[in-house]
């Protein structure tokens, strides 16, 4: 039998579990509805931007990004202006501002490589802004170009494998850049987008570190993880900023990660 | 002796390049404007197909014209007919692909 008492305990335990949680990490997430675009697909991808806990689900507010753009054939694309805020398909229809979208029409072939530069999002449990340049790689017809080229960010990861027409199992190799040069064993957080793809059963971790899996890179800032299953997965290396951000009259640290995303197919 | 050798080196590495040919694929991507439609024949590499034949076929898959990609695998003509076209790429070694250019995309640049 319950008592008044003992229902408030749990309560209590579990809000306290719940803002203790150390397991889940945030990432920054760009999602396009295709992967690689072929002659017989749609030429017209629609593009999510959100700020999540991939594994969990979990939306956090996100207001307009400071920067969002496309990188084809050596030239950047502003696409910040298609941006809209679109409520309707937020996991949360509460929140505000959780979920972006845009259209975006591919006119050439060649590899699109899309990315964002949030605005500092404030992280009171951490007493750190967060900033997450993330990015994610479309191929178009055929040509597969581009890939391999760095974006510019204060931060960012740098495939070394293709990072598209990946079978799941398949080994992701990357490198993670701060201000253009390699990060000595970095610690790069992995999580699997646990929505994706639609109609499969979603994971249910059977104990907090099978949330975030956790790669260290060498010392040339090179990583490698193994894919177990298909969809979206996501890499994030963190780093501290060299620079700080004003919160309520104090200097806080600011976390830049470099995320990015790559998506894997069953072998059928 | 020495010349099994060698000949096997040779076979080795000839195999070798057939291999790596075999593994690209060609592309043609096209698109129509001002009248004319432009053809781009690659290697996924992003080199460029030379000397890649071009063949233009109506929706009845009648034949109405051919042609040969230049240097940078590019091959441009003027708009043979209003419909819906498939253009054919041939390249040596028996590459080939083709890239379907819609009814509506021709009229739009015509």
């Amino acid at each position: 039998m319950c008592t008044k008492n003992s229902i408030l305990n749990i309560v209590i335990i579990t809000i306290i579990l719940f803002a203790a949680n150390p397991a889940s990490a945030h990432f920054g997430t760009i999602i396009p509805s295709d992967d690689i675009v072929t002659q017989d697909d749609s030429k017209t991808l629609n593009i999510e931007v959100k700020f999540i806990h991939p594994m969990e689900l979990h939306d956090m507010e996100m207001v307009k990004p400071k920067q969002f753009a496309v990188i084809h054939n050596g030239q950047k694309i502003d696409l910040l202006k298609s941006l809209k805020n679109d409520r309707k398909i937020s996991s949360d229809p509460n929140k505000k501002s959780s979920l972006w979208t845009a259209d975006y029409k591919i006119c050439r072939p060649g590899d699109y490589t899309f990315f964002i530069e949030p605005m500092p999002y404030w992280e009171p449990a951490e007493d750190v802004f967060i900033v997450h340049y993330t990015k994610v790689c479309v191929n178009a017809l055929g040509l597969e170009k581009g890939w391999d080229q760095p974006v510019g960010l204060e931060t960012e990861i740098i495939p070394l494998t293709r990072p598209y027409g990946l079978w799941t199992g398949n080994l992701f190799t990357g490198q993670v850049l701060l201000n253009g040069k390699p990060v000595s064993f970095a610690e790069i957080e992995i999580e699997y987008l646990n929505n994706s793809p639609e109609g499969i059963k979603r994971v249910i971790p059977p104990a907090d570190p099978y949330i975030t899996q956790v790669v260290k890179s060498d010392k040339n800032g090179v990583f490698s993880y193994a894919m177990p299953r298909s969809g979206w997965w996501g890499f994030s290396a963190l780093n501290e900023a060299g620079w700080k951000l004003e919160n309520e009259g104090q200097e806080k640290g600011v976390e830049i990660g470099a995320v990015y995303w790559v998506y894997t197919r069953d072998m059928k | 002796m020495k010349i099994l050798n060698n000949l096997f080196v040779l076979t080795f590495m000839l195999l070798l390049l057939n291999g790596t040919a075999l593994a690209h694929k060609v592309n043609l991507f096209a698109y129509a404007e001002s009248g004319k439609i432009y053809t781009e024949s690659y290697f996924p590499d992003g080199r460029p197909v030379e000397g890649g034949k071009v063949l233009v076929y109506d929706s009845r898959n009648k034949l109405l014209l051919q042609g040969v990609t230049d240097k940078k695998g590019l091959f441009n003509l003027k708009i043979p007919k209003i419909d819906d076209l498939n253009i054919v790429i041939k390249a040596t070694m028996g590459h080939k692909n083709s890239f379907k250019l819609k009814k509506t995309e021709v009229e739009a640049g015509k």
